[in-house]
């Protein structure tokens, strides 16, 4: 078969590539370097005039990305935690093993909007249930309107709704793994704490990267959370880059200026995460 | 150390199923303190599962296991003093060699300077001293499987070793030098040492006990000479060996001569008031000789292929159903197409209802 045999057999999946994922890229730089907004709506030349402004003249956008950082690495940390946790509960021979590992699948059948609807409600200073319950011991707290209670009401969300999706990932590991390392560690006299430690967590080393990896890309992108729950607020106190970009780009329809923080949270979410693959590669599979 | 019993052992996995399945039929067997065993039998046999009931990985459905007299069954692996090999070496990838060696010994809260001194011995024994700071991660396969085994040897405690397959993924070279080594350990330490095989070369070499296994039972225990010379059924005249035992049916003549197609065989089996039916001759390619024309016992074949292994020639040679392997040295003139192939009766198996007589 020669080459452009191959180019034929290609091809088809190279359109729909560059048709969902090259082009929009490459329009988004292109748009970066254009000035469009709602009164001059043309994809006209500006040069570097927009990644200026973002970099010397906009810490709104900066203050939104490391909140976000925040945000992703602690909900990512605890669902990995907790995630775990439930998964190596399952593993083990126990009651309603079945049940359990149904039950903890739940919250990623869901919808994520009307989950955080409902969360909204549950943490409503006033009408919400949480607080009702709370005021019995006196106390009311600003779940929604208070900076931190707002972030952490946030991470509650987030980890509630996405730890299902660790623990599947984690379960399915800890379900491949060899048995003999667990047979020879048994035979060792290793303890359950020690066998955990020398065996079950550098086994699940790379699935937990893998895992740890999936859910900080989708972890960046938290949206539908902030936009249901706060709306970026109190103030920006829980506005992340996402937020923001859609703030600027939908809202106020600078889509120039909107392409220009698209692109640069891309490139350093591109190299960001690539560091932190290598840093927990380094780290957890001690390489 | 210990001695092993298996009192009465049968081990099924649907024991409580009204037609359950057995992998290991009921057998009893014991396994001298300090002895050297091989297990050996086709994949599905059951060895894993016996060595899996004395390492107490497995609880037997039936029977007792006894170590020095006691009764341990029903005890946890932990607490059995057992070390086991498996087919893939084992190690702590996060340790070091020395981390490695030291952790039975950890785990059962050694003093420092107790351990210090035993990792040392036992990495000296296995031509590890060199490696024992480095990650035990970055080894090769056989230093690997080398620590697994050092796992067991830092144990002054252990009854016996328990090898599953340990050499599957080491090349040929290197397995006759751990097979070498597993020996020297034996003679130094007196460890019992069980070993799990399907390969009859390794069997062989390594034990001076092999217990031959199929189909879950027990079909033949005894020194390797006894294995190759006496197979106490057709199964394990056709296990053991390469080639396997020549085997032919054939027909009780008198008390010591049967026949065999158109030929007449001497044997020194006493055929008389024998259960004589189903019977079957058995001979070893490496007893039957190359003669210069017919005799006693000679059977008049024609040669159908003669390949050479280097070291000895193997001559194949058919009349009429009946084919005929033979082993001679290398030096032996074999004819191109008709040979006289003599069944020497000292080294004839007679097998009836495929036991031998």
């Amino acid at each position: 078969m020669n080459f452009k045999h191959k180019f034929v057999f290609l091809l088809p999946g190279l359109i729909v590539l560059i048709g969902i994922l090259i082009f929009p890229i490459i329009f988004t730089v292109r748009l970066s370097l254009s000035g469009w907004n709602s009164f001059n709506p043309e994809l006209d030349f500006v040069g570097i005039k927009n990644y200026i402004r973002l970099f010397t003249d906009d810490p709104r956008f900066w203050e939104s990305f490391f909140r976000l950082s925040f945000l992703a690495v602690t909900t990512v940390f605890l669902q990995y935690i907790i995630g775990f946790a439930l998964a190596h509960m399952v593993w083990k021979d126990i009651k309603f093993k079945r049940f359990f590992r149904v039950l903890f699948l739940i919250p990623m059948m869901t919808t994520p909007v009307i989950m955080t609807v409902i969360w909204r409600t549950f943490f409503h200073e006033s009408l919400g249930p949480l607080n009702d319950f709370l005021s019995i011991f006196g106390v009311q707290p600003q779940w929604l309107s208070s900076p931190g209670l707002a972030k952490i009401s946030i991470i509650i969300v987030e980890v509630w709704q996405w730890t299902s999706f660790m623990f599947l990932l984690m379960l399915a590991g800890l379900l491949s793994l060899p048995k003999e390392p667990f047979l020879a560690a048994a035979i060792d006299g290793a303890s359950p704490f020690k066998k955990f430690m020398y065996v079950t967590f550098p086994l699940m080393a790379p699935i937990s990267i893998g895992a740890i990896i999936i859910r900080l890309i989708e972890a960046s992108k938290i949206m539908d959370t902030v936009f249901v729950l706060t709306s970026g607020g109190p103030g920006t106190a829980t506005e992340t880059s996402s937020f923001y970009i859609f703030i600027k780009g939908l809202r106020e329809f600078q889509m120039g200026y909107a392409a220009t923080m698209s692109f640069t949270y891309l490139i350093i979410m591109i190299i960001s995460l690539t560091i932190i693959a290598k840093v927990l590669t380094k780290v957890l599979m001690k390489e | 150390m210990a001695k092993i019993e298996l009192n009465n052992i049968a081990h099924s996995y649907n024991p409580h199923d009204a037609n359950p399945l057995f992998a290991l039929k009921e057998m009893s067997l014991s396994w001298a303190d300090g002895g050297r065993y091989a297990l050996l039998g086709p994949s599905g046999c059951g060895k894993t599962t016996m060595l899996n009931i004395m390492s107490g990985l497995v609880t037997p459905s039936h029977g007792r296991v006894m170590f020095d007299q006691k009764d341990v069954t029903h005890t946890i692996t932990e607490e059995r003093n057992i070390a086991q090999v498996f087919q893939f070496p084992v190690i702590y990838g996060t340790m070091s060699v020395y981390e490695n060696l030291a952790f039975p010994l950890k785990c059962r809260h050694f003093a420092d300077d107790q351990i210090d001194k035993k990792v040392k011995e036992v990495a000296e024994i296995l031509n590890l001293q060199d490696f024992l700071k480095n990650r035990a991660k970055g080894l090769t396969a056989d230093q690997k499987q080398l620590i697994s085994l050092g796992r067991g040897l830092v144990r002054e405690d252990v009854a016996a070793i328990l090898m599953d397959e340990p050499l599957t993924v080491i090349d040929p070279d290197l397995k006759f030098r751990l097979r070498r080594k597993l020996k020297e350990i034996n003679a130094k330490y007196k460890t019992t040492l069980i070993y799990v095989t399907h390969d009859q070369n390794e069997a062989m070499t390594f034990a001076d006990n092999i217990i031959v296994m199929d189909e879950g039972e027990v079909v033949q225990a005894g020194s390797p000479k006894d294995l190759f010379e006496r197979p106490q059924t057709t199964f394990v005249g056709y296990f053991i060996g390469s080639p396997a035992m020549n085997l032919y049916e054939c027909q009780a003549d008198n008390t010591n001569q049967v026949s065999l197609g158109m030929n007449t065989i001497s044997v020194q089996t006493n055929l008389d008031q024998k259960n004589t039916s189903n019977l079957k001759l058995g001979i070893r390619s490496e007893y039957i000789t190359v003669e210069q024309s017919s005799g006693p016992n000679t059977i008049h074949a024609d040669v159908i292929e003669v390949e050479d292994f280097g070291n000895y020639k193997l001559i194949t040679a058919q009349q009429d159903s009946l084919r005929i392997k033979a082993k001679v040295k290398r030096e032996q003139v074999v004819p191109t197409d008709k040979v006289f192939l003599k069944f020497p009766a000292e080294h004839c198996c007679i097998y009836a209802n495929n036991k031998l007589i």
